[in-house]
This record gives C-alpha cells, sequence and structure tokens, in this order.
C-alpha cells in the first residue's frame, strides 16, 4: 500500500462560510446590520487525510456532515478558508447524477449539454453516442423530452454519460450508486468496478453505509465537519452507524 | 488538455448552454422562435401607429427610425437582464463543473445576439418595404454590434456579480433602465431636446451605438473616425471593466453561492 503514489493530499482544511439567511441579501440587511457582522458557519473543520493511487474511498456521514463542501473543494469549485489540497484537477471527474439536464429538452440534447458541462467534447460524444444510449437502456428514448423521462431514467442517462469512454484517473461519486432499480444499480456497480481495475482512484460518497461497506477498501466519517474516524469500511461504518 | 483542445470544449459549452437557453425559451410558444422576429415588428408598428404624426416633420421613415433603435436596445436590456441572474440561476451546476463562471454570462450574451439576429431578418424586410436603399455604409453593422455586446458583457459581468451579494440589484436595474431608455432617443428626436438632457443623450454610449447604425443604414453615412474610436473604447473598457469587477470577487461569490 505505502510504495503507491499518494493522489490526492488533504491538509488542514477548514471551510467556513458566512451564514446567509436568504440567497441574494438585501441592501436594507446590509445598512441595518453591517458587514461583517453575519454568523460564521463552520463547514469543514480541520480535516486531514490521504488517497494513494487505486483505492476506493467511501465517505459517509449525514446531510450536512460536509461531504459535498468537501467534495467540492477537493474538485476545485470551491477553495478552502484554511489549510490546502493536493491534486491534479485536469484528472478529477466529479460525477453527481443529472448536472444541468433541463427537462424541456429531449434526452438527446440533454445527453450533448450534460457531456459538455462534465468536459466532453463534441466528437467524443458522437462517437460514443450509441454506446451511451444502451448503456442507459434508453434506446427509443432520445427524443422524447426528460420533463416525461422517470427518476431512474434520468440517473441512468446520467451514469452513462459520466462513465463513458476511458476511466478518468480520479473519479468522485456523490450519491451515485444508490440510484436506479437493482439491475442497473448491479450493472453500473459493475461499471465502477471495471473503472477501478483499470486504475481509476474512486471516491464515493454517500449516507448509505451499505454501499460503501460493498464497494471501498478505505472509509471516512465525517460528522458536522469533523473527520470522526477513518479505516477499515466495516469498523468505520459500524461505528457510524451505531452513532444514529 | 493542451490550450487549444481547452478553448474548443469551452466554445462546446457555450454552443450547448446558447442551445438550451433559446430551446427553453420557446419551449411552450406555438410560434417558437418567430416571436424573435414578430416582437420588434408589433412594437414598431404599435409605436408608429402613436407617434409617427407626432415626430412626421422632424423624423423621416419613422418605424425604420424607432426599429433601429429598439432592436439594439433589446438586445442589451435581453443580454443585461439575462446575464444578472444566470449565477443564481445556475448555482447548482456552477459548483460541480470545471470552466469559467464568465462562461455562463458569454451564454446569455450570445443567446440575446442570436435573437438579434433573427430580428436582423425582420429588419431587413422592413427596410425592402420603406425602400430604404442599403449601401455599402451597412457594412459597419457588425462592428457596431460588435461594440454594443462588449459593452453589454461588461455591465452584465459587473450585475451578476452584485446580484449575487443583493438581490435588490434587479430592482433598481430596471428602474435605471427606465430611465436610460428615455435617455436613447429610441423612439423621438434626439436633436428637439436641449439643455442638460441634451448632454446626457450625448453622452450616453447605447445612443452612440444607435445613432451609428442610423447613420449607417438611414442615411447611408459610414460612422466618423472619432466615433468608431468612441464605440471601441466604450465596447472594450467596459468589457474590461465589468470583468475586472467580476474576477476580483470571484472567491466571495462562489462563496455566496
Amino acid at each position: 500500500m505505502s510504495d503507491r503514489e499518494t493522489v490526492i493530499r488533504v491538509d488542514h482544511v477548514t471551510m467556513e462560510f458566512r451564514r446567509a439567511e436568504r440567497t441574494a441579501g438585501s441592501i436594507k440587511e446590509l445598512l441595518l446590520k453591517g458587514q461583517g457582522k453575519r454568523e460564521l458557519f463552520r463547514a469543514l473543520d480541520d480535516v486531514s487525510f490521504q488517497v494513494e493511487q487505486g483505492q476506493v474511498v467511501g465517505i459517509v456521514g449525514t446531510n450536512g456532515s460536509g461531504k459535498s463542501t468537501l467534495l467540492k473543494i477537493i474538485a476545485g469549485a470551491l477553495s478552502p478558508t484554511r489549510g490546502r489540497v493536493e491534486v491534479d484537477r485536469s484528472k478529477v471527474q466529479l460525477l453527481t447524477l443529472g448536472t444541468g439536464f433541463d427537462p424541456e429538452l429531449t434526452g438527446r440534447e440533454n445527453l450533448f449539454l450534460n457531456g459538455a458541462l462534465i468536459g466532453r467534447s463534441r466528437q467524443f460524444l458522437n462517437r460514443r453516442y450509441r454506446q451511451i444510449v444502451s448503456f442507459a437502456e434508453l434506446d427509443g428514448f432520445m427524443e422524447e423530452r426528460v420533463r416525461n423521462y422517470s427518476s431512474g431514467m434520468v440517473s441512468r442517462l446520467g451514469f452513462a454519460i459520466a462513465t463513458a469512454g476511458e476511466a478518468p484517473e480520479i473519479l468522485i461519486l456523490d450519491e451515485v450508486l444508490s440510484v436506479g432499480d437493482m439491475f442497473f444499480r448491479k450493472k453500473s456497480e459493475a461499471r465502477i468496478r471495471e473503472m477501478i481495475h483499470s486504475g481509476s482512484t474512486v471516491l464515493i460518497v454517500s449516507h448509505s453505509p451499505g454501499v460503501i461497506r460493498e464497494n471501498c477498501t478505505r472509509a471516512l466519517w465525517l460528522d458536522r465537519g469533523k473527520l470522526l474516524a477513518q479505516g477499515d469500511p466495516k469498523t468505520v461504518c459500524a461505528a457510524y452507524e451505531k452513532s444514529r | 488538455m493542451n490550450r487549444q483542445e481547452q478553448r474548443e470544449q469551452y466554445w462546446f459549452v457555450v454552443q450547448q448552454l446558447t442551445a438550451r437557453e433559446l430551446k427553453r425559451k420557446y419551449a411552450r410558444s406555438a410560434l417558437g422562435v418567430l416571436w424573435s422576429v414578430l416582437n420588434p415588428l408589433l412594437s414598431m408598428a404599435v409605436l408608429s401607429l402613436i407617434f409617427s404624426q407626432m415626430f412626421r416633420r422632424s423624423i423621416e421613415n419613422y418605424p425604420i427610425y424607432y426599429l433601429t433603435g429598439y432592436l439594439l436596445w433589446q438586445a442589451f436590456t435581453g443580454t443585461t437582464n439575462a446575464a444578472m441572474t444566470t449565477l443564481s440561476d445556475n448555482r447548482s451546476l456552477l459548483l460541480k463543473v470545471k470552466f469559467p463562471m464568465e462562461l455562463f454570462i458569454l451564454t446569455r450574451g450570445c443567446t440575446a445576439l442570436i435573437n438579434l439576429g433573427y430580428s436582423f431578418a425582420a429588419y431587413g424586410v422592413m427596410l425592402v418595404v420603406f425602400r430604404i436603399p442599403v449601401s455599402w455604409p451597412v457594412v459597419f453593422l457588425p462592428v457596431i454590434v460588435g461594440c454594443l455586446f462588449l459593452f453589454a458583457l461588461g455591465i452584465s459581468y459587473a450585475l451578476a456579480a452584485a446580484y449575487v451579494f443583493y438581490g435588490d440589484v434587479q430592482h433598481l436595474y430596471s428602474v435605471l433602465l427606465t430611465l436610460w431608455m428615455y435617455c436613447s432617443a429610441i423612439f423621438y428626436p434626439a436633436d428637439q431636446l436641449s439643455g442638460p438632457i441634451r448632454q446626457v443623450v450625448e453622452i450616453n454610449p447605447l445612443y452612440l451605438f444607435i445613432r451609428c447604425l442610423r447613420g449607417a443604414v438611414m442615411e447611408a453615412r459610414p460612422p466618423s473616425w472619432q466615433d468608431l474610436l468612441l464605440m471601441l473604447l466604450w465596447g472594450g473598457g467596459t468589457y474590461l471593466a465589468g470583468w475586472g469587477i467580476f474576477r476580483w470577487f470571484r472567491v466571495k461569490l462562489l462563496q455566496r453561492l
């Protein structure tokens, strides 16, 4: 294990947000309260860990434990307030379901829109079009508006687009494996294992410990921004389940 | 990914997002994209009905005079209004994708530009209907529109950043736009004004764009080099200023989203 290369190094990362009551503040608020008086909310509190190449690391935690914030920082969408993250961002592929799916567009249009957003080129999508559609089991539905899709169909399409082609070197899955019906879940887990075998490093985020236990070689437990435990998935998941 | 590939990818993203905007805009209407053509024509008909008599002596071809100004004005407000809310509209996307936020604002500009293109089709027909001889100065049209595009994008960057912090900006801006519209001489002759308001109109960059386009199309008069330079300065300067503001607040923006 130790002779493997470290691909993600999270070093004392703290992330603070100004707690904002509304999405867009108002000038009235500014005039009445003045700036900088708002409460600080700590989404991540001094989190450190490392991920080595080829590891499959699961992150468990309840909603609001800071999992998504951590992923966004690793993927480079947010910069931490303190601490640093070392990772080659060009290798990271963050997979969340339905990123930019538009219900008014057809399946085909969404495939290209979504593919573009996650960084696939037009040529790539053209070349892989058939393959993506058949993996998603959506033959004959691609000219249909996504509005009329079932939620399972949407997540299948999202998964198929994101995992098409060569495996990215670092794959981050945000609540992706617990969707779809039983059969698709088997298929998607098989696809993830395939990617792992080809050398991808995988980060899986889930609030369901079952997913983590079945797929991961290591687990981290985040609770209210703090890293409470890390290590063997069985031990960590058991501790997590006990706490609830 | 090298730079070239990255640029291609960004361009692909802008195309896809623009296509989405356009499809969405007309997804629920029967006439669809035809509205881009109909809207300026109907608005022209209404305004002509009311003001043609009033300004008969001072403006020749009032409908075209109005339409020229209105199209540019629409492109400007279309871009800035849509771009202002774009970061909030796409919040969930922004934090997940790996390309600069500026692309979303550029997308709203491109959408307005394509709409302007459709509207220009209607404009062309109207020029024929009103028998306005179009000659070579019309080649300045893309230059004028290009400068206006940069100008609108610059304002859009600043507005989009401001809107994330203060939602009030939207209401303030709509009031400001009303004022701005009346100061742009879209439906009345500018030379009937006098005093300080005349000066305001004269230095108003939007009036500059409109005046140059009217000159090039309606009077076959190319813009003077001073006007050209001024347009370039307004376009480029505003773009850089807006982009600078946006860059400056980038990290704070992301946290607020």
